[in-house]
């Protein structure tokens, strides 16, 4: 596939309707970056909770730990997944990125989901340690020292650190992108019951 | 047991050569050589040039205790960042290699560091992680990991069940304890923590702690043997209970203002005393 063929496939299934329904057996899968994958731990931490939940979700779910350059493989399977009407969830690792590979993800991120992205943020010395979600419920996560935040905030937005929009939830034909500029994998790594509660109502979602 | 000396407490000005020579005319066995915070040892100093630095111990009539290093209080193995983690682990790496070159079978490490950033359950898992197979990598080359407790300043493994059931979740037979006396401050009891850890423990770090100053202050905690509050006997018949008969490492914070080879005598002749149970 080549790169205008991809970003217009891309682009297509972003914005149109999905024309595939759901799969009875729904399943949740993690896709696995390797070497474009940030941080270990990440991987880690989503693979240690879902094993743990063991029950197929409603809709099929891909989770993308820690991402940093994004192949155009793994973009192909992200856009699979919201035209069957599933959930991705892709996590940025990019904060801990090289600067090459921060560009390669935020020029990604742009053309393909049109979602604008920041430089990065340092987070600390802050007052608390917190990322503010506002959906599916209202709960405060651990942050992760670096984040990659939106440019804008908008009514898709449902993750804050200190009024900085970094996480966003939008539908995208059947289909749900949720972007998370605030690492989680390493927080569900630690074991934080309360990000592992997050993550269980997004599958269930 | 033998005494021993870091050679961080050598005056700057004096050199490591004119430092060896004191700590030999002190009374001193050994030394414990501190990676990267010597001008003499650091991580860019080469394999003969380290072998270098044992000749030049042997000929004082010193050996090497162990290798300590303060490097981790920047690149702490449970840092966030993985490259600052790959190097934390890099550290430990060369401290095993240097161990070897030494002819020492001991190094130290500050394993952990709790901070209002990063909290204690993940300082315990990435320390997991990355002792694992560093106590593999120690197993191989005969050297033990002495994880110290620097229990305030680290904000980790404060108790001494915490510090046991940790080796245990680590669980190699070559990563222990490098206990130092001085460090329990008031949430605890040296002696105990002796009792309790027994042969896990590869070094004994000394020194005194005054209690009652705490860590808020702007004054230093830590004095001179026999200056504070530890209770130097029950040290001592603990260490005859376990059996510890190993490395006893001199470290003290607070140095001489005046006369700085004195505060070298004093100590030895204070590690004397402490060993032959005179207290």
């Amino acid at each position: 596939m080549y790169r205008r063929e991809f970003l217009s496939y891309a682009a297509g299934i972003v914005t149109l309707p999905a024309v595939i329904d759901f799969q009875h057996r729904s399943r949740i899968e993690l896709l696995d970056l390797e070497e474009n994958c940030c941080l270990r731990e990440s991987v880690a931490g989503y693979t240690a909770v879902l094993a743990e939940l063991g029950f197929a979700s409603r809709r099929s779910v891909l989770i993308v730990p820690a991402a940093a350059r994004i192949p155009e493989t793994a973009m192909r399977r992200m856009v699979t997944a919201m035209q069957a009407g599933g959930i991705v969830i892709l996590e940025s690792g990019a904060g801990f990125a090289n600067e090459q590979d921060l560009r390669a993800h935020r020029d990604t991120l742009r053309d393909c989901f049109a979602v604008r992205l920041n430089a990065p943020v340092q987070l600390w010395p802050r007052r608390t340690p917190y990322v503010d979600f506002t959906w599916p419920f209202a709960t405060k996560l651990r942050d992760f020292s670096r984040v990659i935040p939106l440019d804008q905030p908008t009514d898709q937005t449902i993750g804050w650190v200190d009024g900085r929009p970094v996480a966003l939830k939008r539908q995208a034909g059947r289909g749900t992108f949720i972007f998370l500029g605030s690492p989680l994998g390493p927080v569900l790594w630690a074991g934080d019951v309360d990000a592992k509660r997050w993550l269980l109502d997004v599958v269930r979602s | 047991m033998k005494k021993a000396i870091g050679d961080n407490m050598i005056p700057r000005e004096w050199g490591f050569e004119r430092g060896l020579e004191l700590i030999k005319k002190a009374g001193y066995n050994g030394i414990e050589l501190w990676l990267g915070d010597v001008p003499w040892f650091q991580m860019a100093t080469s394999d003969s040039d380290v072998r270098e630095l044992r000749r030049k111990v042997e000929n004082a009539g010193l050996v090497v205790s162990n290798v300590s290093t303060g490097l981790h209080w920047a690149a702490p193995l449970s840092a966030r960042d993985p490259a600052a983690r790959a190097q934390a682990t890099r550290i430990v790496e060369r401290q095993i290699e240097t161990a070897v070159m030494l002819g020492t079978d001991a190094v130290l490490v500050v394993a952990g560091l709790v901070t209002e950033e990063v909290p204690y359950n993940e300082v315990y898992q990435r320390c997991l992680e990355a002792l694992k197979p560093l106590g593999d990598k120690a197993a191989r080359a005969g050297v033990k990991i002495g994880c110290e407790n620097c229990n305030s300043e680290q904000r980790f493994l404060i108790s001494p069940r915490e510090f046991s059931q940790f080796l245990n979740d680590v669980g190699s037979p070559a990563v222990g304890i490098h206990l130092d006396v001085g460090n329990i401050h008031d949430t605890g009891f040296a002696e105990q923590w002796i009792e309790l850890h027994g042969p896990r423990i590869t070094r004994i770090h000394l020194k005194d702690v005054l209690k009652h100053r705490g860590r808020c202050g702007d004054q230093s905690v830590y004095t001179n043997l026999f200056l504070g509050d530890n209770n130097w006997p029950a040290i001592r018949a603990a260490l005859t209970k376990v059996r510890y008969d190993g490395w006893l490492v001199a470290e003290m914070e607070a140095r001489y203002r005046y006369a700085p080879d004195q505060q070298f005598y004093d100590t030895a002749q204070a590690i004397d005393r402490f060993i032959s149970g005179r207290l």
